[in-house]
């Protein structure tokens, strides 16, 4: 048995319709563009290209990729790309951002490529396009559906206020912003409510794997933090997010409490950042941690191949977590034969946040309980 | 009076940001910038939202003016916004981030 009364949680068009006319003010706005966003037609959906060169790998060993990476300066503007500083094979500039970026983006393209024998985000070499110094006070970074930018942080407000450090200090938050493309160009998970929160657990598996596969770490060696460094030292927490203990990431005074939930027990309903795609990504992200910790060995060279099967060749835009689980558990049968140990870990991984594996795929049903649980998230009943 | 609600979502993080401000009771030089940035972008004749598609980890921007006979709200993002409300978006951005 599984728990349906987590999953299929997403609200009817007519409700948000609905909303969007009698709401008010934010709620009106939010289920506009929640509407704009099931309704959305995804056009940008690329084949997965370079899975099949998998089988080959072993057998021919990994064919030369191209890497091609270019480092724009935004200038504390937000035109894109900016000016371009650093392109493929120049030598590092007097500008750590910059320096950064350029390294990330490599390290990351190079797990791509050494162990899945991808080439580029887009499977055919695309170039890894990155900008630097986005705006002031910018404590983000995003993809933006073509190239990954880059801010400084909250250089802009006094230095005992700040929180962050420059977002290209860390190198699995480039790996992150890469991978949020390489989704795109695979599974183009929609992103927003279980789809969205896969596409963000994509992002934060494939992100520690580039960091753990670069310092050369164990799964059991590695800290599983996502965005460690980030923090300036006056905020108590190791980093943004721990895929090992999720909502244990950071306490404090000002940020508050990692809200990250461990189980589909504790699954967050919220309207706000796309159905709490942050939030929820805990719960996959502590599934393949838990897959990778029972295995033992390095996280990249069996779960991650497994995990990049299911994006590249399994996964679609609409898959939940429950698809997830299944799929996971489909490819490492493929991978490494039917009740491997492999297979098996995989199964202990989504059993451990509440998820068990089932083959057929169910109809999607209509739920009540989170119905009335969003109408009362809107103050509507 | 005239209020200004502004919050954050989104972003590589998650959290949410949040300010809440009187005009009439700040400093006049600050509510005086405030009500420039206000009138730059012609707050009030932007459209309430740009239905575009969620970019991942953009922050995301909820923009709420009540005045004594109007109140509009908007809804905007970094890659979708137009230049003239940046400079508001950024002096907003910047408070809520030292509140
Ligand atoms: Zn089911
Ligand atoms: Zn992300």
């Amino acid at each position: 048995m599984h728990t349906h009364r987590f999953i299929h949680c997403i609200v009817p068009p007519h409700m948000l319709r609905e909303i969007s006319r009698s709401g008010s003010g934010a709620q009106k706005i939010a289920a506009t563009a929640s509407l704009a966003m099931s309704e959305q037609v995804r056009v940008n959906r690329f084949g997965g290209a370079a899975s099949a060169a998998l089988a080959t790998l072993a057998a021919e060993g990994v064919a030369p990729g191209v890497k091609q990476r270019r480092v724009y300066d935004a200038k504390n503007g937000s035109g894109l790309p900016g000016i371009l500083i650093r392109g493929e094979g120049q030598p590092p500039v007097m500008d750590a951002a910059i320096n950064e970026a350029y390294d990330g983006a490599g390290m990351t393209y190079d797990l791509f490529h050494q162990i899945y024998a991808r080439n580029s985000i887009d499977g055919s070499g695309l170039p890894l396009v990155s900008t630097v110094h986005y705006q002031k006070g910018f404590d983000n970074a995003f993809w933006n559906g073509s190239q990954m930018v880059y801010g400084d942080g909250d250089e802009d407000i006094p230095i005992n206020e700040r929180l962050f450090n420059r977002f290209t200090a860390c190198l699995d938050v480039i790996a992150h912003e890469l991978t949020h493309g390489v989704t795109q160009h695979e599974a183009n998970l929609n992103y927003g409510g279980q789809p969205g929160a896969l596409n963000e657990s994509m992002s934060d598996v494939f992100g520690s794997l580039v960091k753990q596969y670069q310092r050369g770490q164990s799964a059991a060696a590695a800290d599983w933090i996502i965005g460690e460094g980030l923090f300036i030292a006056n905020v108590n927490g190791a980093g943004i997010r721990s895929m090992k203990a999720p909502g244990s990431a950071y306490d404090d005074a000002v940020l508050g409490k990692d809200p990250q939930p461990a189980h589909m027990r504790d699954y967050v309903n919220t309207i706000e950042d796309n159905g709490g795609v942050h939030i929820n990504s805990g719960i996959p992200n502590h599934a393949f941690y838990t897959a990778c910790i029972t295995l033992g060995g390095n996280a990249w060279e069996k779960m991650g191949r497994v995990w990049y099967k299911t994006l590249t060749e399994k996964l679609r835009a609409s898959s939940d977590f429950q698809n997830a689980a299944d799929l996971t558990y489909q490819s490492a049968g493929e991978l490494f034969g039917a009740g491997s140990t492999e297979q098996t870990a995989v199964k202990v991984g989504w059993a451990r946040v509440g998820i068990n594996i089932h083959g057929a795929l169910e109809p999607p049903t209509e739920n009540e309980g989170c119905l009335a649980g969003f109408l009362r998230l809107l103050g509507v009943r | 009076m005239t209020t200004i609600l502004f919050e954050r979502t989104g972003g590589f993080m998650g959290r949410k940001v949040s300010l809440s401000l009187d005009l009439d009771a700040l400093p006049s030089d600050q509510s005086e910038i405030l009500r420039g940035l206000l009138e730059t972008c012609d707050f009030f004749s932007l459209p309430e939202s740009p239905s575009l598609p969620p970019v991942p980890d953009e922050f995301v921007y909820f923009i709420t003016v009540v005045t004594d006979t109007v109140e509009h709200t908007i809804q905007t993002s970094d890659t979708g916004m137009d230049d003239s409300l940046r400079p508001l978006v950024e002096e907003l951005g910047r408070l809520a981030r030292k509140a």
